[in-house]
């Protein structure tokens, strides 16, 4: 065989499957979601002079499940993490125009961060749980917020725990040590963690980015099963991940948010030549 | 979500809250912040009252005898009448023991730190770092102790076979390695194999020759060497040449470890040893960081007081010769400690002002070499991560 | 060069490396051997007859009755000692006066070595000081008390040019032809019956008080001393540091004045020990008169200060080796930053913050300098609790100094010294033990 023509089919089929990409899973309906949650208008966000992320103007519906996808350093995780303000961390770190939850403003003057992270949950890309036991895990969020009533906490604990589908393999030892838990048990621990402070919001930033497949397997199975209970926004570099278990996409490139639409859209039928690129795997 | 019970009533309530909280949290913020900055600015405030306190007690000493004695004379009779405050010979004391142990503990300290850091596989590393540690954590009074009461009386009754034993021990094998090495240098010139192999042999017996002969010379010499004190300049080199190592040790060691592997690779890569790579490479590289090291363990043997004030004999008079260190002398701590009981502080006579002003010396000293050495470790941090 | 001698001088390097490192293993033994050696000789020793004496009259330990029939049994042998002294007495008061003048002298340091070995002879005044109450209590020591009974010591000093050297003379020799000539001999061959050396345990030597500056009893004075002054130290320089290390590690921002704070802490690091002693005295007692003299808080207040800059060092590490995610989860449910630190954080870097807190705390028991002009005194005893606003201790260190240095019988109490410099090193060893468990076990769970 020549060069030439085994070049040629592979080509080909490169392009076809940009459409087999998308197969949408079957997904339990949504009730009352569908709102906009998260709100940003002509949205900035800089790291001293440098611009992360460049006027952004999304609305991203509740209780649904948006991916973020784009290559590395493309913004997509600084957005995230500017939603419940974590970038607060880094001193040269500023914003500008508007980012709204819930109608009010993230960035206000009168907001309180602590509050705002109390509504919009996070997990972050390596599972990193306290070194303290599964019970103290779960509960620290709660005794935060003033529980210290050990029955109250022990249901707490365990309604998170069965949300996270984690109850039953920690039930009889929820006073080991989380490090104990393997890579998988500890992200959905630290899922758990999250949701026992009863967020409205749920930002994922790569949370299967550690883990073995059969591990992602069960994040992604619990994605679904949050779906409809929360909003949920999920960085990721895995586009079949974003595929998946997204009902929205959003594709960011260099700082600049380039296609916003459904999944089934943005991944059958880019808009943009640069969606169309990225997905197809031209550049990453 | 909406049928389960909440456990907090907040559910709906906005994260926004009112502006006169906001100002309470503001305010709470501040002025928790400015307590830790207090707290945090306590050290320097520290340091401060240090230098203001040892400065107001020693200007009054100056301001009663002036300058220039206190630098330039030797008579040190404080208790006098009339009292000389002659510091200079003090002074030396305290250079000479510093020197001393200096020129023992930084080539020990540095190649111990380079083994530690490039030869030592990790596992016997691991047993070596609990000695350096120990070494650091005795206490001064302790090394005082040992020096006075075994080191002196041994140095004292055997000190000549002492010196000579360590001549041999320490010399010997040095010199045998020059001889190769010189001998290797002067024929590796010849191209044709077999003469430069007998030629390198003629050599290497020739200068060996003469070097026993000048081993053996010294080392007699030095046996014969009658020791009147064992307490003296030499016994305290030995000592806080001790506890300088792990200062020195320790800091270089960390110097080391900062030059990247790329560095040593490129040099093994072109085939060097690694004794090669590590003088060619490792120490060019590493060099401001351990420059640091001797620094601060220099500091140490200056600051040190117990052993010098048990262990040095305390005279105070500059050795005849000036390089003789089986004499006894006398520093700045330790006439600091051992004075200091005497002096008058109540009246506030020149006896007690001038051991401030040698404490001010001492704090000015440490103080300037400290801001020095921390200049250095800065530079070569933002040298190496610039690279 | 030769690729043969290359390798020689990179193998000569090799050994170069391990001779150093060797060197100074030596070196920590050569200290510490000797002194554990004869350090634990102050607790574990052969006792004579006179310890247990001591005990009994001072401390009033050991079996009185046992004791009286011990005493009785040695004292038969003694009588006979003291009925030659006596014998010997009248046969001088016989002798021409000449002789007489003699002999006397001779005798005398006869008497004086017999007192020194075995206690006042009867008959003499009872002395005023303890240490002459008794005889020789430790075993090696009363047979360097024999030696100087059995032989005078004479200096050689025919040659001019060398040192002078010793040379020992029997005394029998110059006793030859009197009664007393018989005296030697049998002190030599009765010595054991006279002291009954007996293998002792001395746990007094810890727990007790000293008789007489040292002589008899124990150190528990300078123990609990050191103690003192080591936790006061830690006291106020251990949350302080902590705080301060949280304010670097947490708050600080970049810039001029946090280099500065930061200079500040490493002068502070490098000021001469005795410094920081003129300081305590210029400062502490002399202008805020914490008290009117030396004094515990004096001191502990000096040694914070000397050890803050370690303690702030090492809590800084410990902190930032916290991972940087346990803040971001913790923050990111909703805690607020000094929640987060004191919930998460604190606890995380709680046993490095310990570590470096303890080698602080060996160093504030084992330095002197410091302590010399603000809170140590050599002659004391324990002090309570409520003392220590006003009253100075003794302590380990100092008294090591002390004792060794400028106590008027320094060469006769070495042992006590040495056990003195034992306990010291173990407290300050144990420490620094305690702490390198401490890490291996934190880098162990960092592992995982």
């Amino acid at each position: 065989m020549t060069t030439d023509t085994l070049e040629t089919p592979e080509l080909m089929s490169a392009q076809k499957s940009t459409k087999d990409i998308y197969l949408p899973p079957a997904r339990k309906k949504v009730t009352d979601g569908g709102k906009p949650h998260v709100v940003a208008r002509e949205f900035s966000i800089y790291y001293g002079e440098f611009e992360a992320v460049k006027r952004v103007n999304a609305e991203i519906p509740s209780k649904y499940v948006t991916a973020l996808i784009g290559p590395s350093g493309c913004g997509k995780s600084t957005f995230l993490r500017s939603i419940n303000r974590m970038n607060d961390l880094i001193p040269t770190c500023h914003t500008t125009g508007a980012l709204h939850f819930d109608n009010e403003d993230v960035y206000g003057k009168y907001t309180d961060e602590v509050l705002l992270r109390k509504k919009v949950g996070m997990v972050f890309q390596k599972p990193n749980p306290f070194p303290k036991s599964i019970f103290d895990n779960i509960a620290y969020g709660p005794r935060l917020h003033g529980i210290n009533d050990r029955k109250k906490l022990m249901e707490i604990v365990e309604r998170s725990l069965r949300k996270a589908a984690l109850w039953d393999e920690v039930c009889d030892r929820l006073d080991k040590n989380a490090l104990g838990l393997s890579g998988g048990q500890q992200q959905r621990l630290c899922v758990a963690r999250t949701l026992a402070v009863e967020p409205e919001v749920l930002l994922l930033d790569e949370p299967t980015s550690a883990l073995d497949p059969k591990a992602t397997a069960k994040i992604e199975d619990l994605i679904q099963e949050l779906r409809g209970s929360y909003t949920i926004m999920i960085v990721t570099h895995n586009m079949q991940q974003a595929s998946r278990v997204s009902d929205y996409t959003m594709f960011f490139y260099e700082g600049v948010l380039v296609e916003h639409a459904s999944t089934a859209q943005l991944f059958t039928n880019p808009k943009d030549s640069m969606t169309e690129d990225y997905i197809t795997g031209r550049f990453s | 979500m909406a049928v389960e019970e909440s456990f907090t009533n907040q559910r709906s309530t906005a994260f926004v809250i009112s502006a006169r909280k906001r100002a309470i949290q503001k305010v709470g913020k501040t002025f928790g912040e400015a307590l830790l900055l207090v707290i945090a600015s306590f050290v320097a405030i520290v340091v401060l009252f240090i230098f203001y306190f040892v400065a107001r007690d020693a200007v009054p000493y100056f301001q009663i005898r002036g300058f220039s004695e206190f630098f330039t004379s030797t008579d040190w009779y404080p208790a006098d009448d009339p009292p000389a405050f002659g510091a200079l010979s003090i002074i030396y004391g305290s250079l000479m023991v510093t020197v001393g142990s200096a020129l023992l503990a930084v080539p020990m300290g540095i190649i111990a730190a380079i083994c530690l850091s490039d030869i030592l596989p990790f596992s016997i590393r691991q047993y070596a770092k609990p000695v350096i540690e120990m070494l650091a954590a005795i206490p001064s009074v302790a090394y005082g102790f040992f020096a006075l009461v075994v080191l002196a009386p041994l140095l004292q009754n055997n000190g000549g076979s002492i010196l000579m034993w360590a001549w041999w021990i320490i010399v010997a094998p040095f010199m045998t390695l020059v001889v190769v090495v010189t001998a290797d240098l002067f024929t590796s010139r010849i191209a044709d194999r077999k003469s430069r192999n007998r030629f390198n042999y003629v050599l290497t017996a020739l200068f060996g020759i003469v070097t026993i002969f000048i081993l053996y010379f010294v080392g007699t010499a030095l046996s014969k060497l009658q020791i009147l004190s064992g307490t003296n300049a030499l016994n305290v080199s030995i000592i806080l040449s001790f506890m300088a190592l792990p200062t020195i040790v320790s800091v270089s060691e960390d110097a080391l470890q900062a030059v990247g592997r790329e560095l040593r690779e490129g040099s093994y890569a072109l085939g060097a040893t690694r004794a090669e790579t590590i003088v060619n490479v490792l120490l060019p590289a590493a060099s401001s960081g351990i420059l640091a090291a001797v620094i601060l363990g220099v500091m140490r043997a200056l600051g040190e007081t117990m052993v010098v004030w048990m262990a040095s004999g305390n005279s105070a008079h500059i050795p005849q010769p000036w390089f003789n260190y089986l004499e006894s002398v006398r520093t700045l701590t330790a006439t600091i400690a051992g004075d200091m009981g005497e002096a008058d502080q109540v009246t506030g006579s020149a006896r007690y002002h001038v051991l401030f002003a040698m404490g001010l010396l001492l704090l000015v000293i440490s103080f300037i070499s400290n801001l020095i050495s921390e200049r250095i470790v800065v530079r070569q941090r933002k040298i190496l991560s610039g690279n | 060069m030769n690729l043969r001698t290359r390798k020689l001088l990179d193998r000569s390097f090799t050994a170069l490396g391990f001779g150093s490192l060797v060197v100074m293993a030596l070196a920590l033994l050569v200290v510490i051997v000797p002194i554990a050696v004869k350090g634990i000789g102050a607790v574990f020793f052969t006792g004579t007859i006179e310890h247990r004496k001591m005990l009994s009259a001072e401390f009033h330990t050991g079996d009185p009755r046992e004791l009286t029939s011990e005493a009785a049994a040695s004292e038969r042998y003694r009588a006979n000692i003291y009925s030659m002294l006596s014998g010997f007495e009248g046969e001088l008061d016989r002798m021409d006066p000449e002789k007489k003048a003699e002999y006397k002298n001779k005798y005398g340091q006869v008497k004086s070595s017999l007192q020194a070995l075995l206690g006042p002879l009867p008959g003499e005044p009872a002395p005023m000081l303890t240490r002459f109450k008794y005889g020789q209590t430790r075993w090696d020591k009363a047979q360097e008390k024999l030696h100087d009974l059995l032989y005078e010591t004479k200096w050689d000093t025919s040659n001019p040019n060398a040192m002078s050297t010793e040379y020992f003379v029997r005394r029998a020799e110059s006793f030859k032809g009197t009664s007393l000539e018989k005296l030697f001999p049998y002190v030599e061959q009765n010595i054991e019956k006279m002291m009954l050396p007996k293998f002792t345990f001395y746990s007094g030597f810890i727990t007790e008080s000293s008789v007489d500056s040292h002589f008899f009893g124990g150190i528990w004075p300078e123990i609990q001393g050191t103690f003192f002054l080591a936790f006061g130290a830690m006291l106020f320089a251990f949350p302080l540091g902590v705080i301060a290390a949280i304010y670097f590690t947490e708050y600080a921002k970049p810039g001029f004045f946090n280099s500065m704070l930061r200079s500040a802490n490493s002068t502070l690091a490098g000021v001469p020990s005795i410094v920081f002693g003129m300081f305590g005295l210029a400062f502490f007692i002399n202008t805020l008169k914490v008290s009117d003299s030396k004094s515990v808080i004096a001191g502990s207040l000096t040694l914070a200060i000397m050890i803050l800059p370690t303690i702030i060092r090492s809590a800084e590490e410990a902190i930032l080796a916290v991972p940087k995610t346990y803040k971001e989860a913790s923050l990111s449910l909703g805690s607020t930053k000094w929640n987060t630190i004191i919930t998460v954080i604190l606890p995380a870097a709680l046993p490095g913050i310990l570590t470096g807190g303890v080698i602080s705390l060996g160093r504030a028991a084992g330095e002197t300098a410091p302590i010399i002009f603000t809170a140590a005194v050599s002659v004391g005893s324990a002090i309570g609790l409520a003392d220590v606003f006003n009253s100075p201790t003794p302590a380990l260190s100092w008294n090591i100094y002390n004792l060794a240095s400028e106590h008027e019988a320094a060469g006769e109490l070495r042992h006590v010294q040495y056990g003195m410099v034992l306990a010291l090193i173990t407290v300050v060893l144990l420490l620094n033990l305690s702490a390198i468990i401490l890490r291996a076990r934190i880098s162990k769970k960092l592992k995982g």
